[in-house]
């Protein structure tokens, strides 16, 4: 008898796909981003990265939580940020959605935590992962692109690194979760 | 009939060697050394193949090889550990192995045919005292003893000569198969439970149980290497192969993390060498056409140009179209 179930649920299911051909196939791309996203959690997790790190929210693997601390030798050194990446469905084809949690006073982060940064944009490539994604947020704090700045103020004041330093942990505010 | 039956032994070890040389450059973990021992139980077995006439009859090997591992167990050890350290110098097998047997097997031709299997019984017999003792001693913690064992074998091939020690060198080889053994078991948990079913069902997955008495005599379960080297093999991929998956030609497409099969694997689309599957690469092209490796807009696609010829000249396509039937 169950294959006999198994049979005409597999009928049914044809029949289904037959007459909508769109949600299998959506099915289908989002089975291989999850394939995706796993290999990037279990590669992330075996690279033992230091000052990056990144994880899957409670039980959704489209919405990671990220961490990035401040690498050394910068106004940034001793700070960690807490940051979000949302998955699309064509993911890696289009970019994940990554803001800042905590507040980042930074030339290219806007008030609210938004990135201005190229590989999110338009130089995405489906060859970036989590991995590259959080290195490049972390070596885009050391190195601002001032030219087109979500906060000018930051801009104005990443001259006077000292001041800027002053700023950085005046505004830092750690998350406690 | 010695002449012939010992030099061809070599023969399918030479091509293996040279297999294992392309893993060796790209992989230098602890898969590495798993290749190794697979490529030497591999050439066990192969010897056993060529050199023993009666393979398929298990009857007539029985008898014969027991004799020989116990009269000269410590000899049949020596050569064991000689052998394979050979090979995985230089590949120079042939001095050695073509030396020894004889000098091993005084007697006549039959009895070097015999040492061919002789080493290949009793292998095969260390290992199986090997599992046990291994679980007696249950001090092993995977990659660290392939560690071990590595530096090991590194040290007799030193010692090449003395081999005054047999019974390190025995430790050594319980422990490389315990291990191994343990490393299968801690991946694919239910081969471990069925070891022999499981070699029935999946032959080819990478996973050959050349230390079984009984695998020696089934030549169909036994998979050769080149098969395991070219089929992605799941333990690999388990076992903290990822840091070596990018730097050697991927086993998986980098963009939907799926196996690459054969076709895809020899799929090179962009000169940058960036490769992937023909899944994605269609993708790709649809979308934006660039490739992922190097942002450079893939070239000469017939794909591609089908679709502009689609999308942007319909109307040069009409008037052709137009002039032939003038023309007929």
């Amino acid at each position: 008898m169950a294959t006999v179930n198994g049979q005409t649920e597999t009928a049914q299911g044809n029949i289904n796909s037959a007459k909508q051909p769109l949600p299998p196939a959506k099915s289908v791309d989002s089975q291989s981003v999850l394939r995706r996203l796993q290999s990037e959690l279990m590669a992330l997790m075996m690279s033992g990265e230091s000052g990056i790190s990144a994880f899957p929210e409670e039980d959704n693997i489209f919405h990671w939580k990220g961490t990035i601390t401040g690498s050394k030798d910068t106004v940034f050194e001793g700070t960690e940020y807490k940051l979000s990446l949302s998955f699309p469905n064509d993911y890696p084809f289009k970019p994940p959605k990554v803001k800042f949690e905590t507040t980042c006073f930074h030339p290219n982060v806007d008030l609210h935590g938004n990135i201005c940064l190229d590989i999110l944009q338009d130089k995405w490539s489906s060859a970036y992962d989590v991995r590259t994604i959080l290195l490049s947020i972390q070596s885009l704090l050391g190195e601002p692109n001032n030219s087109s700045p979500l906060n000018p103020q930051a801009a104005q004041l990443w001259s006077n690194q000292e001041e800027y330093r002053k700023m950085v942990e005046k505004l830092y505010k750690p998350s406690s979760a | 009939m010695v002449s012939d039956s010992i030099p061809t032994a070599p023969i399918p070890s030479a091509a293996n060697t040279k297999n294992l040389g392309k893993k060796k450059r790209t992989n230098r973990s602890a898969k590495l050394k798993q290749c190794k021992i697979d490529a030497r139980r591999e050439q066990w077995l192969s010897q056993g193949a060529v050199k023993n006439k009666g393979y398929k009859d298990g009857g007539d090997d029985n008898h014969a090889p027991p004799m020989h591992a116990r009269k000269d167990g410590k000899r049949s050890l020596e050569e064991l550990e000689m052998r394979p350290t050979g090979e995985e110098n230089d590949g120079s097998i042939h001095q050695d192995s073509d030396l020894e047997s004889p000098s091993y097997s005084p007697t006549s031709v039959n009895s070097s045919l015999l040492g061919g299997n002789n080493s290949g019984t009793h292998f095969t017999a260390s290992s199986s005292s090997s599992s046990s003792a291994g679980c007696c001693s249950g001090n092993i913690t995977g990659l660290d003893d392939w560690e071990a064992v590595a530096d090991a074998l590194a040290a007799d091939e030193k010692h090449q000569n003395l081999c005054s020690e047999t019974l390190p060198e025995h430790k050594t080889v319980v422990q490389m198969v315990s291990s191994c053994e343990m490393e299968y078991g801690s991946n694919l948990g239910t081969r471990e439970s069925k070891p022999e079913s499981a070699l029935l069902i999946s032959p080819a997955s990478g996973n050959s149980r050349a230390w079984r008495p009984d695998d020696a005599f089934r030549p169909q379960s036994l998979p050769n290497l080149s098969k395991q080297l070219s089929l992605p093999n799941p333990d690999r991929h388990c076992g903290g192969g990822i840091t070596w998956a990018r730097t050697a030609p991927p086993y998986s497409c980098p963009i939907c993390c799926e196996d690459l099969d054969l076709t895809d694997s020899s799929f090179i689309p962009c000169p940058c060498g960036f490769r992937l599957c023909l899944f994605c690469h269609k993708r790709i092209i649809e979308d934006d056409g660039r490739c992922p490796g190097c942002r450079k807009p893939y070239k000469c696609e017939s794909i591609e140009t089908e679709a502009r010829m689609l999308g942007g000249s319909l109307t040069l396509r009409l008037a052709r179209c137009c002039s032939m039937i003038e023309r007929s």
